[in-house]
């Protein structure tokens, strides 16, 4: 673990056009961490207390299953964010996330990031609109594979 | 034909010759088929004899609306487009297309026999003759070389028959069809009807009609009845029943996929499918697979098919036009517009048999009238919405600005003092 | 119907089945092959007096044989399905428009499939490997419905050992997968891509193929370099029946595969 400079913080996705200085602020509550294949960063149920910006790697988000494997619901890689409950109480992981490949990210103090949000209504401003985009498109890519486009049509008699 | 070759070559022949017409068509080993009186219409059947054609019987027409009527003359082909069109005989409504067996090895497959005898057509109007060349690009001989429909099209003798009386609902002169024929034909008929006699002007089309003409009976034609004749079938071009704008019907169904017009047409029409049968140049076909009850023996059969039918455009579950809004637009700018795109002309010869046969009238001229008053209010609307808005970007300048500046103003002003005030940079 | 539009005999020689309703059948002609073909054109498949349906070639190899890869909905592609080696099928064909390809050439080459919409970019993928130095990357993105239902899967190995950098995610995972779980347009916007030397071929269902193409645009990749394969019904496949229109095209002659400045409008307008 090793702390983080603002300049390849402001290389990622998630934070890319965020003013300076803001970049500058979130650093100070960033690490940069690096998990080998198999890192589990987070159990369902645990305290939500951080998030991590994917730099490269695969995480599977997954459901705990009694007597079976881990459902994998969702795996999140390069360029994305794992961590959305950390937001806003209970502040309770609804999933549990575990590294498929090793993985490097910025871990984010989230309790620093709220503080953060708090004293700067610009940047907390920001940072929820990037939220936001990001809380939007995965129940999208949800629904369109609950669409189950890949599914058999459905079958009518005497067709081909 | 040029105007020019034409005086001096027409020839003139009596109406009691169209028997002599008739048998020397037989003799050269045709089928001819031309237009008969039956079920209180005139249909398209085999003519055993020149008796056979409608002499003395007329057609009224109107939306919906088909009858014969007795004409005050004899005239044979005093009448305009009945139910059916020469694709009755070229494409017809079913067809084998091939049979396959099953053997110990495997399948043997037999392509169907081809049609044996060469039909001759006698009454092709010049509607119908266009139709007849449009089908030849979709189905003919350029594109499917060896095809059935080749085949079948290449034997063909075609006898047309200028208009003079265009029917209520006739508009080929603004497709371009029309009332004089157009090339393909290899004898062409004017019908004069009057003091002087029941005659026929008579053009060559091609050596196979002019070699047919020498067993009938004609004389040079003289140039009173030359050039009445001709006159009769200009004055035709005026005398029709309905029109169409003369260009942009392609861009204007191209631009009309939104329309609210169909809405309007969907909630007359039946998707009944009779204009698709009676149009002479719709060739949607589909096929059907059947085996017989030992299951050695399988034929595929090719049918007529409508795009209004709900299954035309089946596809994974559900049709893909499943509105009869989409199905008749479908109809009508395939026929007006993509047409076009797919095989270089119009697919419209103005013969008026889809307004005709329509169970509730739906007319097309009426309907593309509405569709181009549509188009032009909408760009109308738009050119006036473009100005509107042009005046009211200057007018509302300063207010829109004010707007979107206040909070970042006031936090900026804000922290502006604050650093002045704590001295820091 | 022309001459040629009869079916040409095909003896089935292999029959291999890739999920619980897919089969790849490798045919061998009887008389005469039909022409030769490029990548992404179809035949119309004859399963003896039970119909004929449009097929994607979904493979060439040398020798005149046919590899097509079938998914059963329906009576025709069920027969087809369930044929056995040794069996006769007709085969009329090859139709449509193809890939283009070779108009990649010194350029990154991206596939991105959906589903059974691999098969038709099979051949695609395997014309790029066989001349592998012409083009710069070349990416293959597949999504499948869950890992069982992964077509050619035995393949994607080969395809990465012949330079090729393939990446599968599935709707729903399965135990023991360890690969992505999304939809396939979130291996896009992962993925490392140079814009404006991209060519890129997508095939799989119209909704798919709409939000890939609205994902590889906000990429920065123009839609002229976007290649989808369309889909209607099909009767006749050689521009006579009138039932594949979309718009003005007649999908069997002036498709299947169109670029997306062509596709995106017909796309956008229901009941087209």
């Amino acid at each position: 673990m090793s702390g983080v400079s603002p300049s390849a913080l402001a290389e990622h996705a998630f934070l890319q056009g965020l003013p300076a200085e803001h970049t500058t602020r979130i650093a100070e509550a960033a690490t940069a961490v690096s998990a080998p294949a198999g890192y589990r960063f987070f159990e369902e149920g645990g305290t939500a207390g951080q998030f991590w910006l994917i730099r490269s790697g695969h995480v599977a988000l997954d459901l705990h299953l009694p007597g079976r494997p881990p459902l994998i619901v969702e795996t999140i890689g390069a360029g994305s964010l794992i961590g959305l409950s950390w937001v806003a109480p209970p502040q309770e992981w609804q999933y549990g996330a575990q590294a498929i490949q090793p993985t490097t990210a910025f871990e984010l103090d989230g309790a620093a990031v709220l503080a953060l949000c708090d004293s700067d209504p610009v940047l907390g401003y920001q940072l929820s609109r990037r939220l936001l985009t990001v809380a939007a498109e995965r129940p999208h890519a949800t629904r369109i594979r609950m669409a189950d486009l890949y599914a058999a049509p459905r079958r009518r008699v005497g067709t081909s | 034909m040029e105007e020019a070759g034409r005086a001096g070559t027409a020839l003139l022949m009596e109406a009691a010759s169209l028997a002599r017409l008739h048998a020397a068509l037989q003799n050269a080993g045709y089928r001819v088929i031309g237009p008969v009186v039956r079920d209180s219409a005139i249909i398209l059947d085999e003519l055993q004899s020149a008796d056979d054609l409608p002499f003395g019987w007329g057609v009224q027409l109107e939306p919906g609306g088909y009858r014969i009527r007795q004409r005050a003359d004899s005239a044979a082909f005093g009448h305009s487009a009945g139910p059916q069109s020469w694709k009755q005989y070229l494409h017809p409504p079913r067809e084998k297309m091939w049979s396959v067996r099953r053997t110990g090895d495997g399948l043997e497959v037999e392509a169907a026999d081809e049609p044996a005898q060469r039909m001759a057509f006698i009454g092709v109007r010049p509607c119908d003759l266009r139709a007849i060349a449009i089908q030849d690009e979709v189905l003919g001989a350029e594109r499917h070389p060896g095809s059935r429909y080749a085949s079948r099209r290449a034997g063909v003798f075609i006898v047309a028959v200028n208009c003079t009386e265009p029917g209520e609902t006739c508009f080929c002169t603004s497709m371009g069809a029309g009332p004089e024929a157009g090339p393909g034909y290899d004898l062409a008929l004017t019908e004069l009807v009057d003091d002087a006699g029941h005659r026929f002007l008579v053009e060559i089309g091609s050596p196979a009609g002019a070699d047919l003409l020498a067993d009938v009976p004609t004389t040079p034609a003289d140039d009173a009845t030359d050039g009445r004749a001709r006159s009769a079938v200009a004055a035709a071009a005026d005398l029709m029943g309905r029109s169409m704008p003369a260009d942009g019907l392609r861009d204007l169904m191209a631009g009309s996929t939104d329309a609210a017009r169909w809405d309007d047409v969907a909630s007359r029409c039946l998707t009944c499918g009779n204009c698709t049968m009676a149009c002479p140049t719709c060739f949607c076909t589909t096929v059907e697979d059947v085996t017989e009850l030992h299951g050695d023996h399988a034929e595929r059969w090719q049918l007529w098919d409508s795009c209004f039918d709900l299954d035309f455009s089946y596809l994974h579950g559900g049709p893909v036009r499943s509105s009869p809004r989409s199905r008749y637009r479908q109809w009508l700018t395939h026929k007006l517009g993509t047409w076009h795109d797919q095989f270089g002309s119009s697919g419209c010869v103005g013969c008026g048999r889809c307004i005709v046969w329509c169970p509730v009238g739906i007319d097309l001229t009426e309907e593309v009238a509405a569709l181009q008053a549509e188009a032009a209010q909408a760009q109308a609307a738009q050119a006036q919405a473009a100005q509107a808005q042009a005046g009211q970007v200057q007018a509302g300048q300063a207010q829109a600005v004010q707007v979107q500046v206040p909070d970042v103003q006031t936090r900026d002003a804000a922290a502006g003092q604050a650093e002045a005030g704590s001295g820091q940079p | 119907m022309s001459a040629p539009a009869l079916p040409a005999r095909y003896r089935v020689t292999s029959s291999q089945a890739e999920t619980h309703d897919t089969v790849t059948l490798g045919l061998q002609p009887v008389d005469q092959p039909i022409a030769s073909h490029q990548p992404g054109q179809f035949t119309m498949l004859y399963a003896f007096g039970v119909g004929e349906v449009p097929i994607s070639i979904s493979g060439a190899p040398a020798g005149g044989s046919l590899i097509q890869t079938i998914r059963a909905v329906g009576a025709v592609t069920e027969a087809l399905c369930s044929a056995a080696p040794g069996q006769m099928l007709g085969v009329r064909g090859p139709y449509g428009t193809d890939w283009g390809v070779a108009s990649a050439a010194g350029r990154d080459l991206l596939v991105v499939a959906g589903g059974i919409g691999l098969a038709p970019l099979r051949p695609a993928v395997l014309a790029a490997l066989a001349a592998r130095e012409r083009y710069r990357r070349v990416s293959i993105l597949i999504g499948a419905r869950s890992p069982e239902e992964l077509v050619f899967a035995g393949e994607l190995q080969a395809w990465r050992d012949g330079g090729a950098k393939v990446q599968v995610t599935v709707d729903r995972a399965a135990a023991g997968w360890t690969g992505h779980v999304g939809v396939v347009t979130q291996l896009i916007d992962a993925a490392d891509i140079d814009a404006a030397a991209t060519t890129a071929l997508v095939c799989g269902p119209e909704v798919m193929m709409r939000l890939t193409a609205r994902a590889l645009q906000a990429c920065g990749i123009a839609p002229q370099h976007i290649r989808v394969s369309m889909e209607r019904n099909m009767r006749c496949g050689i521009a006579e029946c009138g039932h594949c229109q979309i718009g003005p095209l007649l999908l069997c002659r002036d498709g299947p595969i169109i670029d997306y400045v062509r596709a995106a409008p017909l796309l956008a307008v229901r009941e087209l």
